[in-house]
């Protein structure tokens, strides 16, 4: 019994996987393809899609929605979720703009915007990652609660404001037709990136999607991580809250409900770029521009508001769809 | 008390022991899962883990990795006195567990998951990912063995053998690993394979780790242990080395036989030639099992004896619409059928005791009336309403029939014993009345006294109904069945006998072949 | 043994109910005022309807978050059928069946398709509303209400009580009767604990969940029907009222009474509506309502966590005898 053997390398029928074959590079970057494909249909139908005006505001939105949907891509990335991202951004957006009426300079009113997005996410993050209570209750609970807080800041209505402060200077910085805001948050996303591919966080978070036994008994402070990442929500929410009241010049208690969908829209969209099915943060970036660029090309060629809210329900069912059907082709994969 | 630990246990002071363990117990409520119970392990020794299923062999490992807290006892590893209240405490120990089906992660790459959560010299959550220096550290720690795997592969396309070499080694990534449990690293193993893992335990062992090897299949025993420890009822019957078994002829099968002290079987039917009720031609499930032919006969009982991954469980699955066979023919009550779903088969009148009833079997937040009268739910309503006041006479009727203690109809599930459980299981099907009676392992955490009772049952109901009973105790098997036959890795062992002589269907089972010790 | 604890809950729900009545009545005796408790019936009537549907997708182990957008739907495809002439039953079927057909694609994605049940129903959801636009591009619609006698659903009296509350009552002993009394409740609770083990049981665990899925939303749908006839209008945002406080009612009840079931959700409707009802009369603004029912569901979900529910037990070692 004591000889040696060897393994034989090409033994059993397992096709080789290792050089990706067609079908999944055009999965990986057929969503590219499709969003160049969809913005060249416009900008040939409506030459205005590509007028420097309309990109410099595209870009503008793009990057608030993206600094939004940041947190949530990791979390849904681990498999939990966050549906209370819009209702924080929009208490943080009334708050900054009410401490602004109140008479408060535009800086104290950031951080104060900025607050109420750290409040909602330990609160969340104390609720989920700490006592391990069910993730979408919760946060339908505390989203609830911060979209009652907004509106009650504003008696039930908008509160409007005569300046933007730093804020809005900040917002109206651009080189050339890109806005500084965009450049910023592409930085960060660039970040994010990093520490996703190439730190233990992001190698961590997949890991815990597919096996999350296997990664505490690892050793791997999983809960520790969940706090970290609702935490993460709360502040960008907010941040994105705070840049909203600067580019609306107003604080707008409803503002979250436009931003639910597309956020999860986004997320999910965006994980069939690159990473077949798991959210990521370049997914994520490219599918905000992606349908931002196509409610922008939609409005330019006079579709009505049903027709856009049918096209943005539909692509997030095609989103679950693709995330399921690529996830179960992996297990089927994993139990031959 | 470290004292009378049982027949052939050796008392553990010799030279080169790693951990000794003496007057372990361990307690589940009333019942004792493991009684004053000795184990030792010498350096670089492979030391066989034996008996039946509850024989105490997986709670002495729980113990030993830390899952389960011991009621009492001393475990010494390398000298050392230690409590292992915890995993962590227990890995600490230097002590690692292959469980039997691994935790990996299916997209990471056989080297990540063997560094899964030591990735950076210095462990944390930003902490660099060089997935260069991870694969040269796996490619490092491979190369110790005689084995070449491409561990870049991710593990979800790996065979099962790889995978189970990526536990092992994920195991080992520690410097202080001493002892190394592998819990039935073979079950889904070709023989090829079992060879690559069998020389990987050798190099382990000529490294002087010492490892504890869990295994269903005794020719292992011979071909890779050098000692073996046997567990019966909870405690340790025997140790010897493999050199001394060969020598003395000791037959490892006898001494995992349980004599059930106070179990009695009910008397055998005398009627052999009872209305065939069901009846199987060559039915196979590719990967599962082939070619099983049998008959069910009303007036007597059907034993089906085959261990863990024989692919009996998947049998009677296939019988009861829950798999779909791939081939051959069930044939009942003289047609033909096809089941495409356990309400159908239940319809059809076949009724399953499944062999994991906590997550097959029953809804254990629920009383006892909604447990038994759930599989006949037509015949617990009348025009769609629940009969609640006849549910409850019925199911305590069915409740005392079984000899349910407490007699609690409306205690839920939870509140009962393990037998008292299954006899609800048993209550449920009585109340379906079905023509066949399937039973999976009806005795699994299943006492004495509600043993018995469970057999009598079983008699009872074969008066005018077919049962099959299918273990993988062998005892039970041939106790209660009046004819019998062995699965082994799928495929049937000889055909259906009556009468069969229990040590030809231990070894059909246990080793694959027809006649006691002889080859197949 | 059940008995008593059920008792001890009951008891322990009536003071939670007397606690309200008597902090409210103290600030203002309007409170205990048939007008005001006829309001109380009227709220509690639409919310209770929405809940009472979400308790089947929770009883089997799913959640459901299309529902107010489905309502949505409802609402505005009952509006434009009784804009275009149609009698009242037709337009009230027409918003029924639209909210069934959704339910069952919900329930069909999920218990047959395995797609995950809350970004499915999300999505579904969002495509509900943007239906919800085709039949007015989104502004209300009122034509026609006044002539239909849609009106008369919210006006009318049956027996004394106001027709919504009937409607309610009706609704909840007929879902009271489907869950726990007939063959088929016996198996939604099967499925909702254990799916393998109830399919090994022969029961249809699939068309169970696809049916509990299709109630919520005809329910939901229902709910909303009521709020359209109280409220004179049909619009497209007229199902986001009903989220919150259908979890809360569902989560509240199952933790009063220990898991979900009709008398809970209806329970826990009641505990909602009173306190909201309580707090409007005091001359709090609207927005705080979902402030309030968010805090009340938080700490609802907090107390029927096991965990949590034993820690609070070993804090006060007294309960556990009573319990």
């Amino acid at each position: 019994m004591s000889d040696v053997t060897t393994l034989h390398p090409a033994r059993r029928s397992a096709p080789a996987r290792q050089a990706p074959n067609g079908g999944e590079l055009l999965m990986r970057y057929g969503f590219f393809i499709l969003v160049i494909l969809v913005f060249a249909g416009f900008t040939f139908l409506r030459p205005t899609f590509i007028a420097p005006g309309n990109i410099h505001g595209m870009l503008l939105s793009s990057s608030i929605a993206a600094l939004m949907f940041l947190g949530l891509t990791w979390i849904i990335a681990t498999g939990e979720i966050d549906v209370s991202f819009m209702s924080v951004a929009a208490l943080s957006n009334m708050f900054t703009a009410w401490l602004v009426q109140a008479g408060y300079g535009w800086e104290a009113a950031s951080l104060g915007g900025l607050g109420t997005g750290v409040l909602f996410g330990l609160l969340n993050a104390a609720l989920v990652a700490g006592l391990r209570l069910p993730a979408l209750v919760i946060t339908i609970a505390t989203g609830a609660l911060a979209a009652s807080l907004a509106a009650a800041l504003g008696k039930g209505t908008s509160i409007s404001l005569a300046s933007t402060g730093f804020v809005g200077d900040l917002l109206a910085a651009r080189i050339g037709v890109l806005p500084l805001i965009a450049v910023f948050v592409g930085l960060l996303y660039a970040l994010c990136w990093f520490v996703q591919e190439k730190l233990t966080f992001g190698h961590y978070i997949y890991a815990m999607e597919q096996n999350r036994a296997a990664v505490v008994e690892a050793g791997v402070p999983v809960n520790r991580m969940l706090f970290m990442l609702y935490v993460l929500s709360g502040v960008v929410s907010a941040l994105a809250g705070v840049l909203l009241a600067g580019n609306l010049s107003s604080g707008q208690p409803y503002l979250g409900t436009s931003y639910f969908l597309d956020g999860l829209t986004a997320v999910l969209l965006g994980g069939m770029a690159l990473k077949l099915g798991k959210p990521n943060v370049i997914g994520t970036l490219t599918a905000v521009i992606f349908l931002i660029g196509l409610l922008n090309g939609a409005a330019l060629l006079g579709w009505t508001d049903s027709e856009r809210q049918i096209v943005r329900g539909s692509l997030l069912l095609v989103g679950v769809g693709l995330v399921v059907v690529a996830r179960t082709r992996r297990r089927s994969a994993a139990h031959t | 008390m470290a004292e009378g630990t049982g027949t052939g246990t050796r008392a553990g002071a010799e030279a080169g022991e790693i951990l000794s363990m003496s007057g372990i117990e361990k307690r589940f409520g009333d019942v004792k899962a493991l009684e004053n119970v000795g184990f030792d392990l010498r350096h670089g020794e492979i030391h066989a883990l034996l008996g039946v299923n509850g024989a105490g062999k997986s709670t002495l490992i729980k113990i030993l990795s830390g899952v389960y807290a011991k009621d009492g006892g001393v475990i010494e590893i390398g000298g050392e006195s230690y409590d292992l209240g915890s995993p962590r405490a227990a890995i600490e120990a230097g002590v690692a567990v292959v469980q039997q089906h691994p935790e990996l992660v299916g997209d990471l790459s056989g080297a990540e998951n063997i560094f899964l959560g030591s990735e950076a010299p210095r462990p944390g959550l930003f902490a660099r990912v060089n997935r260069r220096d991870i694969a040269a550290r796996a490619a490092q720690l491979l190369s110790r063995f005689p084995i070449e795997i491409d561990l870049s592969r991710k593990v979800a396309d790996m065979p099962a053998v790889e995978r189970e070499i990526v536990a092992i080694l994920h195991a080992l990534r520690l410097e202080n690993t001493r002892i190394l449990i592998l819990d039935e690293p073979t079950s889904t193993l070709t023989e090829r394979e079992k060879a690559s893992l069998f020389a990987m335990m050798a190099m382990l062992k000529a490294r002087g780790i010492a490892i504890i090897y869990i295994t269903h299949r005794l020719e292992e025993v011979y071909e890779i242990a050098d000692r073996f420890t046997v567990f019966r009822g909870g405690r340790n019957v025997a140790c010897h080395t493999v050199a001394e078994a060969r020598a003395r002829d000791i037959s490892i099968p006898n001494l995992m036989l349980d004599s059930k002290t106070g179990l009695t079987f009910p008397p055998r039917s005398d009627r052999a030639d009872g209305e065939i009720v069901l009846e199987t031609r060559g039915l196979g499930v590719e990967g599962l099992f082939q070619d099983v032919s049998f008959q069910a006969r009303k007036g007597e009982i059907l034993g089906i004896f085959g261990l863990v991954g024989s692919g009996v469980d998947e049998l009677s699955k296939a019988l009861f619409g829950a798999i779909r066979p791939d081939r051959g023919q069930i044939v009942l009550k003289g047609r033909e059928t096809r089941f495409t779903s356990p309400a159908q088969a239940l319809k059809a009148g076949v009724f399953l005791v499944p062999g994991d009833r906590r997550t097959e079997g029953l809804t254990l937040d629920e009383n006892v009336v909604f447990n038994t009268v759930l599989a006949n739910l037509s015949r617990a309503s009348a025009g769609g309403l629940l009969r609640f006041g006849a549910n409850r006479r019925a199911a305590t009727e069915l409740a005392q029939k079984v000899d349910l203690y407490p007699l609690k109809p409306d205690r839920n599930l939870r509140g009962f014993s393990g037998g008292n459980q299954q006899k609800v299981v048993i209550a449920r099907g009585l109340y379906r009345e079905a023509d066949v009676y399937i039973f999976v392992e009806p005795t699994v955490g299943v006492d004495i006294g509600a043993r018995s009772r469970i057999y009598a049952l079983m008699r009872e109901i074969s008066k005018d109904k077919a049962v099959i009973v299918i273990s993988s105790d062998c005892d039970e098997v041939h106790g209660v069945a009046d004819r019998t036959l062995a699965l082994y890795r799928g495929r049937p062992i000889g055909a259906p006998m009556r009468g069969e002589d229990r040590d030809r269907l231990l070894h059909a089972g246990i080793m694959g072949s027809e006649t006691g010790g002889k080859a197949a | 043994m059940i008995r008593n604890q059920l008792i001890w809950r009951l008891g322990a729900f009536a003071a939670l109910v007397a606690l309200i009545t008597v902090l409210f009545a103290m600030q203002n005796s309007a409170y205990v005022s048939e007008g005001n408790i006829r309001a109380l019936m009227r709220h509690m009537s639409v919310q209770g309807l929405a809940a009472l549907g979400l308790t089947f997708v929770i009883v089997v182990r799913h959640f459901d978050l299309s529902f107010p957008g489905v309502a949505s739907l409802g609402a505005m495809t009952l509006g434009w059928l009784i804009a275009i002439g149609m009698p009242l039953w037709v337009a009230v079927t027409g918003g029924l069946a639209m909210g069934f057909a959704f339910g069952l694609v919900n329930g069909i994605a999920v218990a047959r398709l395995g797609l995950p049940d809350i970004v499915t129903t999300i999505a579904t959801g969002g495509l509900a509303i943007g239906f919800s636009y085709f039949y007015s591009n989104g502004t209300s619609i009122s034509q026609n209400f006044f002539m239909s006698g849609l009106l008369d659903l919210n006006d009318s009296k049956i027996i004394g009580l106001d027709m919504p509350f009937a409607i309610l009552i009706g609704t909840a002993l007929i879902a009271c009767l489907l869950l726990h009394a007939s063959r088929f409740g016996a198996g939604f609770y099967a499925t909702g604990q254990n799916r393998l083990s109830a399919r090994f049981a022969g029961v249809p665990t699939t068309t169970l969940i696809i049916l509990a899925f299709a109630l919520c939303a005809t329910l939901a749908s229902l709910s909303i029907t009521l709020l359209v006839a109280s409220s004179g209008a049909a619009n497209v945002t007229a199902g986001n009222q009903l989220l919150m406080p259908a979890f809360a009612a569902v989560y509240l009840g199952a933790a009063l009474f220990g898991r979900p079931s009709v008398g809970a959700t209806l329970s826990g409707t009641l505990l909602m509506s009173m306190m909201l009802n309580g707090f409007t009369l005091l001359a709090i603004p609207y927005y705080y309502s979902d402030a309030i029912v968010s805090t009340v569901l938080i700490t609802a979900i907090a107390i029927f966590d096991p965990r949590i529910s034993a820690a609070l037990r070993r804090l006060w070692p007294s309960q556990r005898q009573a319990a």
